[in-house]
């Protein structure tokens, strides 16, 4: 068993590194406190296809797979959860129309969301009904050659940049659930104001409101009736993307907490050496993000070579699970380390804190995800 | 017009973990040195500018074959690579006389390349030693470099001032690592490194005799141990009277 990366994986995870490193920490506490990403960010992570890692070079990606992607995505968030949340939440609607798209969706929207100017976003989740398939209330009404969208979604990531959405919603008719792609800002597509969320800043988060959108018949992904299939990718993917942003997330963290056990000292003593109780967190932070780095990279092993959808759910919802709670713990510890300073909002420990705690309740809650792999593992 | 870059193969310094005051290389990525990115990165601003062809040139143990890659990714348009696991820690003299040879196999070069010195020992011996053995002129410290027909204007930063001189190609030009930033390989790139082409030699077959006794052996490489006497004074008095027992200061 050869656990090495190729070099081509070692260099990808170097340029995310060598653009975190120079374009991005210099301005991640600018990003926490505004909660904005300037345009040239994402223009620049475009030009090194950092938008397109995993997808099919035909379409303008890179076609260096899903451990690549986790790889850059880990050293991306490591420098600022936000930018990671963007390029994740872009590759959920890549992955979908990937899947799902006729050649001519491929065409149209692939492209484009590779390139930073346009962002895809994901609309499933609602207000009231949360993200229960089957309480979909966002419906489309069939109107001749077109399709009628109305009603609202929530906690939508990406919905106030340029590019196309994903929408998961409610056949009148038929009353089975859909999945379409449409062009945010087209008539009838309103925000409201952005979500003051906790963590992970720059990465915004808005609930749409659908006001008899007009949807081309040409624009249903995949076949009428199963979005839920959609759906279901989507929360594969998400999921990869994810566990390489609390894997990032917790590298930060471990490395301040390092740092800061060498650098403060005790009656001239350094932290690290002088008291075994920071020995002892920072060997708990290192065994820690170790189990999640692999758990990290076997799941970007697994959606390069596993097949079967199901398997590979299983596997994306307990790695999230594991990485985003382990990430929690990591960071709790590195906080620790900090004492009283690590309260501090003057302290990078904070800003991490805020980023990861976020991470066990999105994408699906840790015990709603335990609950769907333990529905799959016993199925099988 | 081809623009030939020799760059050195190193352990990433930035993965290097030390232990026991010694460095850890066990499992450290193989790199190149710092400043010959920035030589790269001139060598693909002048292709830019003005066409040609870069040439990486390289010569260190089989990893190289897959370090290149770095610098094939970034921009290179091909290497010629000297592999042997003999070449581990060979010194100044015998690389110049390696990488001369395998220059001597490159036509129509009109700039060789160096980072000013290398990112491990740092001796900035290789560029001046191969204008010598060439009998190419050479120019040190350069932080600007304007093309112009068949020679170059190349502004020197010296000390206190800058130097600008005009010297006639081909030339060896090494660079300093303020010259400019270098560029970062965008995915496609990096996976379509691979495939560029690479002449891989062996030390025989560029006609070259390599001594097993040309090796630079690091005996130590730690700081000085600074060891304070913590002497306790309670007064000003005493300060002084220790300061001049010391002979720090003396009346």
């Amino acid at each position: 068993m050869d656990l090495r990366l190729s070099k081509e994986e070692e260099l990808i995870q170097k340029a995310a590194r060598d653009f975190a490193d120079k374009m991005i920490v210099p301005i991640a506490e600018q990003i926490d406190q505004e909660n904005h990403i300037a345009e040239e960010i994402f223009e620049a992570l475009g030009d090194l296809e950092m938008f397109g890692i995993p997808f099919p070079e035909a379409y303008g990606g890179g076609e260096a797979g899903y451990l690549s992607y986790i790889l850059a995505i880990e050293e991306l968030a490591k420098a600022c959860a936000g930018i990671a949340v963007v390029i994740s939440v872009n590759s959920v609607g890549l992955s979908v129309i990937n899947a799902f798209g006729t050649e001519e969706q491929k065409k149209k929207y692939m492209p484009e969301c590779m390139t930073g100017k346009k962002i895809f976003s994901f609309a499933f989740t609602e207000p009231g009904t949360g993200s229960d398939p089957k309480q979909l209330s966002c419906t489309v009404t069939k109107a001749g050659d077109s399709y009628i969208l109305n009603g609202s979604k929530r906690f939508i990531t990406n919905a106030g940049f340029q590019g196309p959405m994903v929408v998961i919603a409610k056949d009148s008719e038929t009353d089975k659930a859909s999945a379409f792609v449409i062009d945010k800002f087209c008539e009838g597509y309103s925000l409201s104001e952005q979500w003051n969320k906790i963590g992970a800043h720059g990465g915004p988060l808005y609930d749409v409101y659908f006001d008899n959108v007009k949807i081309p018949e040409g624009n249903v992904l995949g076949k009428s009736g199963e979005g839920l299939w959609v759906l279901k990718v989507a929360m594969i993917y998400g999921k990869i993307g994810l566990s390489g942003l609390f894997l990032g997330t917790a590298k930060a963290a471990y490395e301040e907490a390092l740092a800061y056990a060498k650098q403060k000292t005790h009656r001239g003593q350094p932290i690290g050496t002088k008291f075994q109780h920071i020995q002892i967190s920072i060997a708990d932070m290192a065994m820690k993000y170790n189990a999640c780095r692999w758990s990290a990279y076997n799941l970007g092993f697994t959606a390069d070579t596993v097949k079967d959808p199901n398997q590979l759910l299983r596997e994306a919802a307990l790695t999230k699970v594991f990485v985003s709670e382990t990430a929690v713990e990591i960071c709790k510890i590195a906080m620790g380390v900090h004492g009283s300073y690590g309260l501090m909002k003057d302290y990078k420990i904070a800003r991490l804190w805020r980023d990861v705690i976020i991470g066990p309740q999105v994408e699906g809650t840790s015990p709603l995800l335990k609950v769907m792999a333990a529905g799959i593992i016993m199925g099988e | 017009m081809n623009i030939v870059v020799a760059m050195k193969q190193i352990p990433d310094l930035q993965q290097v973990r030390i232990r026991n005051r010694q460095p850890v290389l066990d499992g450290v990525p193989m790199t190149f040195g710092s400043i010959d990115k920035n030589a790269l990165e001139t060598a693909l601003q002048l292709k830019e500018a003005v066409g040609g062809n870069v040439i990486v040139i390289s010569a260190g143990t089989e990893e190289l074959e897959d370090t290149v890659k770095e610098a094939l990714a970034a921009g290179a348009d091909e290497a010629y690579l000297v592999l042997d696991d003999e070449l581990e820690h060979i010194e100044s003299s015998v690389s110049a006389h390696l990488l001369a040879e395998l220059i001597k196999q490159i036509e129509n070069i009109g700039i060789i390349l160096f980072g000013e010195g290398s990112g491990d020992n740092y001796s900035g011996q290789v560029g001046p030693r191969i204008a010598e053995i060439l009998g190419l002129p050479e120019v040190g410290y350069v932080c600007d470099i304007e093309l112009e027909d068949s020679r170059v204007k190349v502004t020197r930063s010296l000390e206190d001032c800058e130097e600008v001189v005009r010297v006639s190609l081909p030339a060896v030009l090494t660079v300093m690592a303020d010259i400019n930033e270098p560029r970062i390989p965008s995915v496609t790139q990096i996976l379509k490194a691979g495939k560029k082409p690479q002449q891989i030699l062996e030390v025989e077959d560029i006609g070259f005799d390599l001594k097993g006794d040309k090796k630079i052996v690091t005996l130590s490489s730690l700081a000085p141990e600074n060891k304070r006497k913590q002497i306790t004074v309670k007064n000003g008095e005493e300060l002084v009277d220790a300061l001049l027992t010391e002979g720090v200061i003396r009346r």
